[in-house]
């Protein structure tokens, strides 16, 4: 592996979470310091943990900024997926009557949580377009229908409420961002 | 009078105007961390510079990158006359503000 640049999948999911305009530019300081500053003080692998925390509050500057929806799905997709593995966790570990079934759904969360993250970072492959697609309107339809389930339950469950409501986020924004994809880089040397 | 500028907007824009033409994002980062005396994320410092520039506060300029960073583009930024007043009367504010009051401020007793 070269230390003279970040991983690449880093690299791709910071200019995914960029404004178009800025992408040449910011990823560009952002190598500078990388090569110049933080691995010869760091050290490659340190470097590399810089360069991760960069990413995130272009993340976070970006979801709560309000500026980049990009960035708000990836964000939100990277949460409902450790949900998803969350829940197939605790599932496995109590065990409840219909574990299994619940343990598939939390595993399709995870699976599509993810789906989104590598749509956003490679972009594009009409398989991959299809599969997100697809599963924007299942996890919406899921979400929808852990909501009306958990209104109308004899025990109320926060967290089904919360990670059912992120589920129809993500889905909705996935089919706008899909739907208007762009490539995310020219520029990636 | 405008906005005032928040305290982040100002240690920016003061960035900028210290690097005076040589002001892009990664030296607008340390200058903004110097005034600060802290870290200040990365996202946090170009947000804001977005939004500066969106406010006319500041203007930018892409030029041709080197090669420790593969080529790609600097933007550099400057500010300009309505930054330039926003910030003077960010300054004008503040000690009008603390005219008459003793400081530093004694905690009550």
């Amino acid at each position: 592996m070269s230390h003279d640049a970040p991983p690449r999948w880093l690299e791709k999911l910071l200019l995914q979470c960029l404004p178009v305009r800025n992408r040449e530019s910011i990823s560009g300081d952002l190598l500078e310091e990388y090569r110049q500053v933080q691995v010869p003080r760091l050290g490659p692998m340190r470097a590399n943990l810089w360069y991760l925390r960069q990413l995130i509050s272009f993340l976070v500057a970006g979801t709560f900024g309000g500026s980049n929806m990009r960035a708000s799905l990836t964000w939100i997709s990277v949460l409902t997926a450790l949900a998803g593995v969350w829940l197939a966790v605790m599932e496995h570990l109590l065990k409840h009557p219909g574990y299994a079934a619940r343990s598939a759904i939390a595993a399709y969360i995870v699976i599509q949580g993810l789906a989104t993250v590598l749509f956003l970072v490679w972009h594009g492959h009409p398989i991959l377009r299809f599969l997100v697609q697809a599963g924007a309107v299942s996890v919406v339809v899921l979400g929808a229908s852990a909501i009306i389930r958990i209104v109308n339950a004899a025990h109320f469950e926060g967290f089904v409420l919360i990670i059912g409501a992120a589920l129809i986020v993500q889905g909705l924004m996935a089919l706008v961002v899909v739907s208007g994809a762009r490539p995310p880089n020219a520029i990636a040397a | 009078m405008a906005d005032l500028l928040g305290a982040f907007e100002q240690a920016v824009l003061l960035a900028i105007w210290n690097l005076a033409g040589q002001a892009y994002g990664r030296a607008i980062l340390r200058g903004t961390q110097a005034a600060l005396d802290r870290q200040a994320a990365a996202g946090a410092v170009y947000a804001t510079l977005d939004r500066l520039e969106q406010k006319g506060l500041v203007t930018s300029r892409v030029e041709t990158g080197t090669p420790v960073r593969s080529g790609r583009a600097r933007r550099y930024y400057q500010l300009t006359a309505v930054g330039v007043k926003a910030l003077n009367e960010s300054k004008s504010a503040l000690e009008q503000m603390w005219r008459g009051a003793k400081w530093p401020l004694e905690s009550p007793a």
